[in-house]
């Protein structure tokens, strides 16, 4: 009797542990053709709350030009992303068409259709050669550039002006010296908002270490410990030892300390594209400009991120519905209305040519020819972008160097 | 054959006997004596056709992930998810090489042992003063339930949002009384330590209702004639409830306490939400880590040895709370 209770004492906590292990397999829907009809599946992040709406509008006028094409849209939030498209290749359940971050992990493994196969030639001469060779593995483009984004410094004018700060700084002894100042206001304010936090710790990283020379490396090479990268981490030290930061910038997020800033309570801080139109919808009083990121000389600078849309190749004879629905999505009239709505930079010149004249987007696409780019292609990349999200903000207590090396290791075991 | 001792034992604390009469009639007209002697058999395909549901549910959700759990954790998963093959123990050899999985384990220790002692505690007490009488009893015996009624993410969302800094209520009120004399408050969530102590409050806080109806299931049995009884030998309330009470609340204080270290073990959604922005390893648990090697390194292959050490790190643990407080033993 003892043994049996025992025994059911441990197939209790054997039910129990593997609750959390076994919730990894999820359903997918397979390419079902009842009707003679190619499924498309089409896994997408949401970008904001209207991009469930855009994906289905482009679905809806795909599907009313191509009736013999069904799409199935499945929106996931960028936190679950990953993990979702790993769960699914890993069940067999690959997507047909995946809009997401790194992608040189797919394209070492062979799952990916290289972006000429699977466009027009038409399609494929529009994009941009900038962001067509950031998505190049050995030569070959394997995803297609979605969508650019460009950073700037979005500076708080009254807090600066408060503060007595004459201009905008340009930059780094500048920048101290000003969020310094704008610190010293007391009540709350911070003068320069440092999200180092998991949400986008590598942004944040780059901002600075490549601000002050580094790189993270290239396609076949990542050099995130390397000497190049210390004045950039030795300068997040100084300030956040100056207090010229919100307090604990180790482990605050991004999203968050935005709002803070749209509150008015931070004098500068790197924001995107869209961060315009959330200051618009929040606090449209808000006495802002927006500059270039600040650089260790002063250099023009900012941090690229494109994001790619790539096909899996999971049955050939889905390759020409595929193309379809790619040719239709970057034809202008489809995707300069969906990257506007987003808020976000054209990766097509016609797309580029259609939104030269927008006001709110010209202080990025000034910066755009300046921009770098995450080494996406290199297959550790997206190893070191785990390793910095879980790490970087160490720098906050332990010695700039050694958070380096924490992060390089992790990047390379990866 | 476990199952055929499982299903004729007796289950713990109806130690009457009048199950295993009523399981010698089931066998109906068969000779008691073989029915008796040997249990094997013909009772087993008698009883197959019963048990065939139940069964396919254990192999089904549990024993099979199980299995492909502990399959995965000797294969090389790539990063996006394409099994490259077998590499024996290596992702083991990568669990114990971390050089912070020892202060993770200890913390792992910290952190359940911590809020199954409060918990039980607590809940003792608060078992106590419902199993009293009083007006509006039924009401506060409701309110018990709330936390348990509510997902623990909202719960803990509640609570990480009241302690945000510039904003959150927790942070304002202590701002307003003085106890805090940064304007914008204190981030405790983005501090290890501090961040660990808050999710260990939220823990006990939401592991209250199910332990303390527990208990009060116990109290509930305990025969009003004993207490009684202490009362006219004239011990002190104290003396009553540690040497008449208590002892009799051992089988449920028992199943309180496995459940509750089971549950807290395997908790991750209140580390990971109270913890989540911390960067390095100064606050997570086996749990979080395992989230970790998923979420951020996409190391499914190590995840899953990680998971297969976390479930033999709960079954020693079950195994030697068992052994040691005996918890079917009678008073």
């Amino acid at each position: 009797m003892k043994k049996s209770h025992r025994f059911g004492a441990i197939a209790l906590a054997a039910a129990a542990t593997l609750t959390l292990a076994s919730c990894g397999f999820g359903g997918g829907s397979s390419g079902g053709d009842a009707s003679g009809k190619t499924t498309l599946n089409l896994l997408v992040p949401s970008y904001s709350d209207n991009t469930q709406g855009l994906w289905e509008d482009v679905i809806s006028g795909f599907e009313k030009a191509n009736p013999d094409i069904k799409v199935e849209l499945e929106v996931q939030s960028w936190d679950n992303l990953e993990s979702v498209i790993a769960t699914k290749i890993q069940g067999g359940e690959a997507p047909d068409i995946y809009n997401g971050g790194p992608f040189a992990g797919f394209a070492a493994d062979e799952l990916l259709y290289p972006a000429k196969d699977v466009v027009s030639s038409d399609t494929y001469s529009d994009f941009q050669d900038a962001f067509l060779a950031n998505a190049e593995v050995d030569g070959t483009a394997y995803a297609l550039p979605l969508i650019a984004s460009a950073r700037a410094l979005f500076v708080n004018n009254a807090l600066l002006e408060q503060a007595g700060v004459a201009a905008a700084p340009k930059n780094w002894d500048e920048l101290l010296d000003a969020a310094t100042k704008v610190s010293k206001l007391g009540g709350g304010v911070a003068g320069y908002g440092m999200p180092l936090g998991s949400e986008e710790a590598q942004a944040e990283a780059a901002v600075w270490l490549w601000g002050g020379g580094g790189s993270f490396g290239d396609a076949s090479t990542l050099t995130i410990d390397d000497p190049a990268n210390l004045p950039g981490a030795e300068q997040i030290k100084k300030m956040i030892d100056a207090g010229a930061t919100q307090a604990d910038p180790g482990s605050t997020n991004r999203s968050p300390l935005m709002d803070i800033f749209v509150q008015g309570k931070i004098g500068m801080q790197v924001g995107l594209p869209p961060t315009v139109g959330q200051i618009a919808e929040n606090n449209p009083d808000l006495d802002y400009s927006i500059v270039p990121i600040p650089t260790k000389d002063g250099s023009a600078f900012t941090l690229g991120v494109m994001d790619q849309l790539m096909a899996f190749k999971n049955d050939d004879s889905k390759k020409d519905a595929i193309t379809k629905f790619f040719d239709y999505y970057y034809s202008a009239d489809v995707y300069v209305p969906w990257v506007q709505t987003e808020g976000f930079l054209p990766v097509t010149k016609s797309g580029a040519e259609a939104l030269s004249g927008e006001e709110a987007l010209k202080p990025f696409l000034d910066v755009l020819p300046d921009a770098q780019f995450y080494p996406s292609t290199n297959p550790k990349w997206s190893a070191a972008d785990g390793a910095f999200k879980s790490l970087f903000g160490q720098i906050q207590t332990k010695s700039a160097q050694d958070v380096l090396t924490e992060i390089q290791a992790q990047a390379d075991a990866g | 054959m476990s199952s055929t001792t499982d299903t004729s034992s007796n289950p713990a604390g109806a130690a009457t006997g009048r199950p295993r009469t009523g399981g010698a009639g089931r066998t109906g007209d068969a000779p008691a004596g073989s029915a008796r002697g040997k249990p094997g058999g013909r009772d087993l395909a008698k009883a197959l056709p019963w048990i065939a549901p139940a069964l396919a549910l254990i192999l089904g959700v549990v024993l099979f992930p199980a299995g492909v759990m502990f399959y995965n954790s000797t294969r090389d998963i790539s990063q996006s998810g394409v099994d490259k093959g077998s590499v024996g123990f290596d992702n083991y050899v990568e669990v114990f090489s971390f050089p912070y999985f020892w202060p993770i384990f200890l913390r792992t220790i910290v952190w359940v042992v911590v809020v199954v002692v409060f918990t039980v505690l607590i809940s003792l007490g608060i078992a106590q003063i419902l199993n009293k009488a009083f007006p509006g009893r039924r009401i506060v015996r409701l309110v018990v339930i709330i936390p348990w009624a509510a997902s623990v993410v909202m719960t803990t969302m509640v609570v990480y949002y009241g302690l945000e800094p510039y904003f959150g209520v927790i942070n304002k009120f202590l701002v307003d009384v003085g106890l805090i004399d940064t304007p914008e408050g204190y981030g405790w969530t983005r501090n290890p330590t501090t961040a660990f102590i808050w999710s260990i409050v939220i823990a006990i806080f939401v592991s209250l209702p199910f332990t303390t109806y527990t208990i009060l299931a116990g109290l509930a049995t305990v025969p009003g004639d004993t207490i009684e009884a202490a009362k006219m030998d004239g011990a002190s309330p104290a003396r009553t409830y540690f040497t008449v009470v208590l002892p009799q609340l051992r089988g449920a204080l028992s199943v309180a306490v496995l459940i509750n270290i089971i549950n807290v073990f395997n908790s991750l959604p209140i580390l990971k939400v109270m913890t989540g922005s911390i960067p390095g390893y100064d606050a997570d648990t086996i749990m979080t880590m395992i989230f970790k090697y998923i979420q951020n390194q996409h190391k499914v292959d190590v995840a899953s040895a990680l998971s297969v050490v976390a479930f033999l790190i709960v079954i020693v643990i079950v195994a030697v709370y068992v052994k040691v407080v005996k918890p079917t033993r009678e008073v």
